[in-house]
């Protein structure tokens, strides 16, 4: 009875039916959306929602028996065979570890992998790096920030013989590890928290996604649960809210509200979710055989068309109440709640002025869009097909009261031009715009990030899926044959087993449950060679995101085979990967260049030396941040928007955070807005987030440099770093240099170095003093200094350029 | 690690040629895989062209919000005639449309239109300075696009791609051929307006292309890149000691990495910035101008001086071996709101400021370059995401037509006072199919005056072989002289 009521309001466009579903399953919604234009009109169109709700852990009996038995189906299952002979596609083997010749190099089996082809071509490993110089690439590796003196120290001091055990396994159990880990991930999420494209709308509720991530990471979940919560967890786990805040993967497709062509729309967010799927879990470049037959793969169309339909019955669903609210959600709901009062009666009036005109309004905006959208559009709800009911339902998750404002304000405008322009209605519209400008003035007092609700992908409670068919040359509105959801043919001969649940078609259930499988050739080759990528700069499979064809074959294929066995027989343990890399003899190696490696292995694709690498933008961010002692600690919570600079032209899209703290987050916690990228990290190659991102690039500009030579935030911090090393070093400069090394780079100065600085701040301090004596300029001074500490302003504000000069110096901006 | 003696040769052999394939297989040929890209040393660095290019810059006028170019340039008096008529059926064969504010009134402006030039190319009494170049102009009468969305249909101007995430044409270019100027970035953007065009960077984005190909946004004022300012506090003269230093302390450190040309062209950036400091600033400097080019832009009048401002930029930025100046245009307030051309409702009001804004600086430009021979090794583009209809909207405007609508080239190797294409008798589609001109085929064009074949720029990514026209696009030979 519930269900049905429900329903019958929230699917309440004109003359509504109860539909039939599942009465087991309550597919209620709170008619909320985002703050605002959608929250205030509670019965405009009722969002229709098919979110699956949070108290039906009776009404879906034995949820959890929806997810197969992974363990017990792998077994009973042969390995699966390919219709094609591609290295990929045949089962990972289990290569026995190689013979060598300098055993005492070998501490896991890695080594043994990696050390056969060295001596293969004559090559040495190289010596051990200097434990301080391992410390510091071990932390920003695991945690993408550079570490503090006192654990450079510690670790150095180590004498125990589990020393580097005992540091990976502290690096592994801290927060900061599943933040460093989480910001790769969501670069392959496309993770953002706007839609993208020309209006660009916030996503209030994503950044539960990227917490998700986060704890996922530092829980250790198996990587293999993690696919599936990501790829169907409404389906598997619907009454664990975390699993529905998963498949905010699939949720962070780019979107616009505006597109007049929902059918299109339709077809182009279920290619996003498609083409993702197949680039991050597969590494196969599917999106090729969208308009033709891949032409490296032996993907076909039909193949492709085939995964499409796995996801033919997704709907984005954005209010589902969050179950069990923390202070977030609390203190949102008090500033919302203020803003509400101060705004109900502007709120109302305009309510009652547009529920005078609705049914006029409803028709104009409807007839905005495009004629096989406008078909579903107007078509009785008791006539709906699948197909035409996502279409419906798009209509009313993007229609808000403004949209329906559209009437008066286009009416208005026609000046007597349109058939319905009355003078009463010119004069709604008047009064409406007027209430707009009215409402606007009380923006402030709207909370200015957080939320009550999840973002999730579900099939809106309906098991029923749109057909889906190839497509002539890619193109929605040439169908040809139809196409059931299936497996590419080129990697498995697998069946997809779909079993419908009572609220959703069961199809993704199928996709995540075999691309989580033991047995699939792809997956843990796939992201093993990805973490591997993360420490190392190249994959063993360089093209990371392509193991079809036309991307690089490995370069050590037992070693991929190795690692992703071993990754399955850990139980999908991401942590334990990590554990074995970091305590490698090959990741122990030092950088330092040689002759020899230069002329036999040019690329390093060997691994004689440790690959340096330039750091990625957060790891530079947040490094400093380190540095300067100013980096909040906290873990997760909604987005922050941190200073940009003042030229940027980004008007409201980015209004600052107030708190200061805020402004020293983590850069994971930075808002993605997907058309103003934060200006810091965009200049050092961040992950666009447009599509999956599959590898941080490395470019060197003068952008970069003026970024970080002239930015009057990353000034600000080479103040504070200045003032922190002279209240941990004391006033002997000797000392104060020797202690920003140790912040920057995790050692001492050396005796050159010190006498080069010096002569620095000795030169330096009269370049200061003549500026100043100019009269001109005030100087910079150290900031946060403790009491009683008089210093020589001209010499600080010297030893300020200093240090801020040292922390723009390569050695910070790499590590080695 | 060492690159060294693959790059050198890879610069001997000069790389960037076409069809040399490099860095492994590359199916489907190329000349620059995805790895090289990032490993070069300066990707910016200036490389050859496929064949001898006949211009060196283009300027890319886009003409935000889609400019009814029926009631600018397309003159129809069938459409005067049936004003105010239900749009005959034959008309709209083949067309998928919005019912909104009534599809079925034929609508005319109160135009008053005109032959101009030798060419007799037609113009509306909106833009008279322009009409004055008619014979400079080559009009493409059959743009055809996708999409009835501005933000997907701008994505396509710029990108090709109907998602994000692909390269838009400034960053193919820079791509290409580098930077002529080290001390400026080779593909800048300039708007007017209070803020970012909406959709911000996307607009100029390197997409799957490296980071550092994407557009460069200028900011009005005086200093028109980010960061481009020291910090508050910090002198000239102080900055120079702290670039000494930094750059000892580079070399210190880089001397246990003898042969890495990454390290050691960070250390270069630091002089490149420092160069750029003065250079930017100086490039959008108009003090040196005489008042009577000023005037020539419409600089002396309120309603013309910031998009004259930016367009006498843009030829500042010509002059200094930009390749790419992408101007956006900025909104107005119509009627008390900021609109683009987007003009639903009162296209007169709407139209007739746009018009105003744009007409005297273009045609200033237009004058400007010729007159210092700039305009034959520049081409400048009047472009827009779409058309409108020739029905109208809410009575008083015109609703998206992807259908027909016109775009212009002038300069460089274009036939000047010519006309490609044309649209049916009311100027909603194109009359002749075959001669429809899709972004596809307007950005293989100005790439191949550009010097490259749209089919042999290709840049590897995720195991394909990307071009800039995707699967399409064609060279429209007419439009070359």
């Amino acid at each position: 009875m519930k269900t049905k009521l429900y329903l019958a309001i929230l699917w309440g466009l004109s003359g509504a039916v109860a539909l039939e579903a599942s009465a087991s399953v309550d597919l209620f919604n709170n008619p909320v959306g985002a703050i605002g234009a959608k929250s205030n009109q509670p019965d405009l169109f009722n969002n229709p929602v098919g979110a699956i709700g949070t108290d039906k852990a009776q009404a879906v009996p034995a949820t959890e028996k929806a997810a197969p038995d992974k363990s017990a189906a792998a077994e009973a299952k042969p390995a699966q065979t390919a219709k094609s002979n591609h290295w990929a596609y045949k089962p990972v083997s289990r290569p026995s570890e190689p013979a060598v010749t300098d055993k005492s190099w070998v501490r896991n089996p890695i080594d043994a992998f990696v050390l056969a082809k060295l001596e293969a071509k004559g090559i040495k490993p190289s010596p051990e790096a200097d434990r301080a110089a391992f410390i510091r690439r071990a932390t920003l590796d695991a945690w993408g920030v550079i570490p503090t003196p006192e654990q450079v120290q510690a670790f150095v001091e180590d004498t125990a013989p589990n020393a580097y055990e005992k540091l990976a396994d502290r690096l592994l159990s801290s927060p900061k590890y599943g933040e460093r880990q989480a910001r790769r991930w969501l670069d392959l999420a496309r993770y953002a928290d706007s839609t993208g494209f020309q209006n660009d709308e916030t996503r209030p509720n994503l950044w539960r996604y990227r917490d998700y991530v986060i704890n996922s990471f530092n829980q250790d979940k198996p990587y293999s649960r993690f696919i599936q919560e990501q790829l169907a967890g409404d389906e598997i786990w619907p009454d664990n809210q975390d699993a529905l805040i998963a498949t905010g993967y699939m949720a962070n497709f780019p979107d616009n509200h505006n597109s007049r062509d929902l059918v299109q729309r339709k077809y182009q967010i279920t290619t996003d979710i498609t083409d993702t799927v197949g680039k991050v879990f597969l590494a196969q470049t599917v999106e090729c055989a969208r308009c033709h037959n891949h032409k490296f793969d032996k993907i076909s169309q039909k193949d492709y068309f085939s995964l499409q339909s796995f996801f033919a019955n997704v709907s984005a669903v954005d209010n589902i109440p969050v179950a069990k609210k923390s202070e977030v959600e609390h203190n949102y709901e008090a500033a919302l709640a203020k803003w509400e009062a101060a705004t109900k009666d502007i709120r109302d009036k305009q309510k009652a002025i547009i529920d005078s005109v609705r049914d006029q309004a409803v028709k104009h905006h409807k007839e905005r869009y495009l004629t096989d959208s406008r078909e579903a559009i107007f078509k009785p709800q008791s006539e709906w097909n699948a197909q035409d009911r996502w279409v419906n339902h798009r209509l009313a998750y993007i229609t808000d009261q403004q949209s329906l404002a559209a009437f008066l304000r286009d009416t208005a405008e026609s000046k007597g031009k349109d058939k319905n322009y009355t003078k009463e209605i010119a004069d709604k519209w008047t009064e409406y715009d007027k209430l707009a400008e009215d409402l606007k003035k009380f923006n402030d007092l709207k909370p200015k990030s957080g939320s009550t609700e999840i973002s999730a992908m579900t099939e809106l409670g309906h098991s029923d899926a749109p057909p889906s068919y190839v497509f002539f040359g890619g193109d929605h509105e040439k169908p040809l044959e139809q196409v059931q959801p299936a497996f590419p043919e080129a990697i498995t001969d697998e069946k997809p087993d779909i079993k419908a649940t009572p609220f959703s078609s069961g199809r993704r259930a199928a996709l995540a449950n075999w691309i989580a499988s033991d047995k699939n050739p792809l997956t843990a080759r796939v992201f093993v060679n990805r973490v591997w990528e993360e420490y190392f700069g190249h994959g063993i499979v360089e093209t990371v995101s392509d193991f079809g064809k036309a991307g690089q074959k490995p370069t050590n294929p037992e070693l991929l085979d190795y690692l992703a066995d071993n990754f399955i027989k850990q139980g999908w343990s991401i942590k334990k990967l990590h554990r074995d890399i970091l305590l490698s003899s090959v990741y122990r190696q030092a950088s330092d260049y040689r002759e020899d490696i230069a002329k036999a292995d040019p690329d390093n694709k060997l691994l004689g030396v440790f690959p340096r690498k330039r750091l990625e933008a957060e790891q530079i961010r947040d490094s400093l941040l380190v540095a300067s002692g100013k980096l909040e600690d906290k873990v997760g919570g909604p987005s922050v928007f941190p200073p940009v600079p003042a030229n940027l032209g980004a008007g409201n899209q980015w209004q600052v955070s107030k708190d200061p703290q805020d402004q020293n987050r983590r850069s994971l916690y930075i808002f993605t807005r997907r058309s103003v990228p934060y200006p810091l990290l965009e200049t050092f190659n961040m992950a666009s987030a447009q599509e999956a991102h599959s590898k941080r690039e490395v470019t060197t500009s003068p952008l970069q440099s003026l970024a970080l030579f002239n930015s009057d935030v990353v000034f600000g911090w080479s103040q504070a770093l200045a003032g922190r090393v002279i209240n941990e070093a004391g006033k002997d400069e000797a000392a104060q240099l020797d202690r920003l090394y140790q912040i920057l780079f995790a050692r001492k100065a050396s005796d050159s170095e010190k006498v080069l600085l010096q002569k620095f701040l000795d030169n330096h301090e009269k370049t200061v003093r003549e500026k100043t004596s100019e009269g001109k300029f005030a100087v910079s001074i150290p900031t946060g200094l403790k009491d009683n500490q008089k210093l020589d302003p001209i010499r600080a504000a010297a030893f300020v350029d200093l240090v801020h000069t040292v922390a723009n110096s390569n050695e910070f901006i790499y590590r080695f | 690690m060492n690159n060294q003696s693959r790059r050198d040769f890879l610069l001997k052999t000069g790389y960037g040629l076409g069809g040399m394939a490099l860095g492994g297989m590359l199916p489907g040929g190329g000349f620059l895989s995805s790895a090289l890209a990032s490993e070069l040393a300066d990707p910016l660095t200036p490389k050859q062209p496929h064949f001898a290019g006949k211009v060196k810059s283009i300027i890319w006028l886009h003409q935000n919000g889609a400019p009814s170019t029926l009631d600018l340039y397309d003159y129809k008096p069938e459409l005067v005639k049936l004003a105010g008529q239900d749009v005959p059926a034959s008309f709209l064969k083949g067309i998928k449309t919005s019912t909104q504010g009534g599809l079925g009134k034929l609508y005319a402006s109160n135009r008053t239109w005109k032959q101009h030039g030798q060419s007799g190319a037609w113009f509306s009494d909106l833009l008279p300075n322009l009409a004055q170049h008619a014979d400079d102009l080559t009009f493409i009468k059959s743009s055809v696009t996708i999409g009835a969305t501005h933000d997907i249909s701008i994505l396509k101007l710029n990108s090709g791609g109907l998602n994000p995430g692909r390269p838009t044409l400034g960053a193919w270019i820079q791509y290409a051929l580098g930077s002529a100027n080290p001390d400026l970035p080779a593909y800048v953007v300039l708007y007017n307006g209070k803020k970012e065009p909406t959709g911000g960077s996307i607009n100029w984005s390197s997409g799957f292309l490296p980071a550092v190909y994407q557009g460069t946004a200028f900011r009005s004022g005086k200093s028109p890149i980010l960061h481009l300012e020291r910090p508050e506090l910090v002198a000239a003269s102080q900055q120079h000691d702290n670039l000494g230093l930094l750059k000892q302390l580079n070399d210190l450190k880089d001397q246990a990495y003898p042969q890495d040309t990454e390290l050691q062209a960070r250390v270069r950036s630091y002089d490149l910035a420092e160069r750029m400091q003065t250079s930017a600033p100086e490039a959008v400097d108009l003090s040196k101008e005489s008042d009577a080019t000023k005037a020539l832009y419409g600089l002396d009048d309120e309603t013309t001086k910031e998009y004259g401002t930016n367009l006498l930029r843009a030829r500042r930025l010509v002059e200094r071996g930009v390749r790419f100046i992408q101007v956006v245009s900025g909104p107005v307030d119509v009627d008390g709101d900021e609109r683009t051309w987007d003009a639903h409702t009162k296209l007169e009001e709407n139209h007739g400021k746009h018009a105003k804004i744009v007409d005297k600086p273009i045609a200033g430009l237009l004058t400007d370059l010729k007159a210092l021979g700039l305009l034959d090794s520049t081409l400048v583009v009047w472009t827009s995401e779409f058309g409108r209809t020739s029905w109208g909207e809410s009575g008083t405007g015109r609703d998206h037509n992807p259908w027909g609508y016109t775009q212009w080239l002038a300069g460089g190797g274009v036939k000047a006072g010519t006309t490609y294409g044309a649209t049916d008798e009311i100027g909603l589609q194109v009359a002749d199919k075959s001669l429809a001109v899709d972004t596809y085929d307007l950005h293989a064009t100005i790439l191949n005056q550009m010097g490259l074949d749209h089919l042999k720029l290709v840049y590897k990514y995720q195991g394909r072989s990307e071009r800039p026209t995707v699967v399409y696009g064609k060279v429209i030979k007419e439009l070359i002289a």
